[in-house]
């Protein structure tokens, strides 16, 4: 599908929920269940845990609709940050965190490309952001990596990498603050 | 190498905003962030900017189809929706077209109409031949129309469309009527405005699938003034 034609469908939709419009929120769901679904249990690592979550995040959808600003943030963007918020919450109610075996840096897989998904995301911001993590140095990409796909803390992160707290933040923020520099150039 | 503690170029709160989208953050740390997102209008754009630069990254995460009871506990979560139920109900309309009474399914209207609306709903019973042949209810708000037949039998060659007349005389296409049952039909935008009091609604007999030429081609069986009650 265009993927113009389907970011203003779920725009749309979402912009029509706030009325009471089940059939709306429908729609968002049939556009956008499968990537959200996938997120969920990327982070959780599990089904039945990420199927409670997503039930979660379209009744949040419901609610907060009205909060979504089509003119500021793009409706994927605005859904996917929804559910791994929702997720990363679940994961720090529960045990601790099932994706706890060391990260190798050396060994760390690269990136891997898109994965065939709905294509809802723009992939030129991807390819922009794939450039400038590969800027950064081996041990800050794998930890953000970490953090980012498997909802890992910073307690956990220093004990899969075997470093000190104080480092790992160090790596992150370093981190953060050359992605960020990267990606305004 | 730089010294681990320069963050000249992002301040305390940024980095908090990144540290919270990445989700690195966990207990007290997490709950702050949230707090000071409800009430920070700029961290909360902070946030959203952060939420911009890395959620492309979520592209390498694979589609899973979530199962249908997912949807199904959603759609159960959700209030009861606003204003259905008895006005959508075919039970409802059937039992008072059984009853025969078309005074009883006026009255059952307004009042359940009066109910739920400030507006007034606007009204037209539709006769020709001497007989009620349907009686239509206009909810303005909702840009509906119902129509429920009253003396109306089936013809078995033609089906009754049902037309808006206003003022200027030219009937405007609203839409397919049923003899066995209730219509609900939502009003296109670009008529909503001429469906007033005093515009006329006509129902005429037309092939199936509706007049082919945006006009009434039939004859027309019954018309009646839309008047508020």
């Amino acid at each position: 599908m265009d993927l113009d034609a389907n970011r203003s469908l779920i725009a749309a939709a979402l912009e029509r929920i706030p009325g009471g419009d089940r059939a709306a929120l429908q729609t968002v769901y049939r556009l956008t269940s499968a990537k959200l679904f996938g997120v969920a249990i990327r982070i959780l690592g599990e089904r039945s845990e990420a199927e409670d979550v997503l039930q979660e995040v379209y009744v949040t959808v419901w609610r907060k609709a009205a909060a979504f600003d089509a003119a500021r943030a793009s409706p994927m963007t605005w859904l996917i940050a929804i559910a791994r918020n929702r997720a990363i919450d679940r994961l720090r109610a529960g045990r601790q965190n099932r994706r706890m075996e060391p990260i190798d840096v050396a060994h760390e897989v690269a990136d891997t490309a898109p994965a065939a998904d709905s294509a809802l995301e723009n992939a030129q911001d991807h390819a922009r952001l794939h450039g400038c993590l590969e800027g950064l140095v081996a041990h800050e990409h794998a930890a953000l990596r970490g953090a980012f796909f498997d909802g890992n803390t910073y307690d956990e992160l220093a004990e899969r990498m075997k470093v000190p707290l104080g480092t790992m933040k160090s790596w992150i923020r370093r981190a953060m603050i050359k992605l960020k520099s990267c990606l305004e150039q | 190498m730089t010294d681990i503690d320069d963050h000249s170029s992002m301040s305390e709160d940024e980095l908090l905003a990144a540290e919270y989208v990445l989700g690195v953050l966990a207990g007290a740390d997490r709950a702050a962030a949230e707090r000071l997102l409800q009430r920070d209008a700029k961290f909360a754009a902070m946030v959203a900017a952060w939420e911009q630069r890395l959620t492309p990254w979520a592209r390498e995460i694979a589609d899973v189809s979530p199962p249908p009871q997912v949807w199904e506990a959603i759609a159960a979560a959700l209030p009861a929706p606003p204003r259905a139920g008895l006005w959508e109900s075919l039970a409802f309309w059937r039992g008072l077209a059984l009853a025969g009474a078309l005074a009883a399914a006026c009255l059952g209207a307004f009042l359940y109409l009066g109910a739920l609306n400030r507006e007034q709903p606007l009204v037209a019973t539709i006769e020709g031949g001497g007989s009620r042949a349907f009686v239509a209810t206009i909810d303005a708000k909702r840009g509906t129309v119902a129509v429920v037949p009253a003396a109306f039998s089936a013809d078995p060659t033609r089906v009754p469309e049902l037309w808006l007349i206003p003022a200027d005389g030219k009937p405007r296409p609203l839409g397919l009527l049923r003899a066995d049952r209730p219509v609900f039909i939502t009003i296109p935008p670009e008529f909503a405005a001429q469906a007033v009091r005093d515009a006329v609604l006509a129902v005429s007999l037309e092939p199936p699938g509706g007049s082919p030429t945006g006009a009434p081609t039939g004859p027309v069986i019954g018309t009646g003034k839309l008047t508020s009650l």
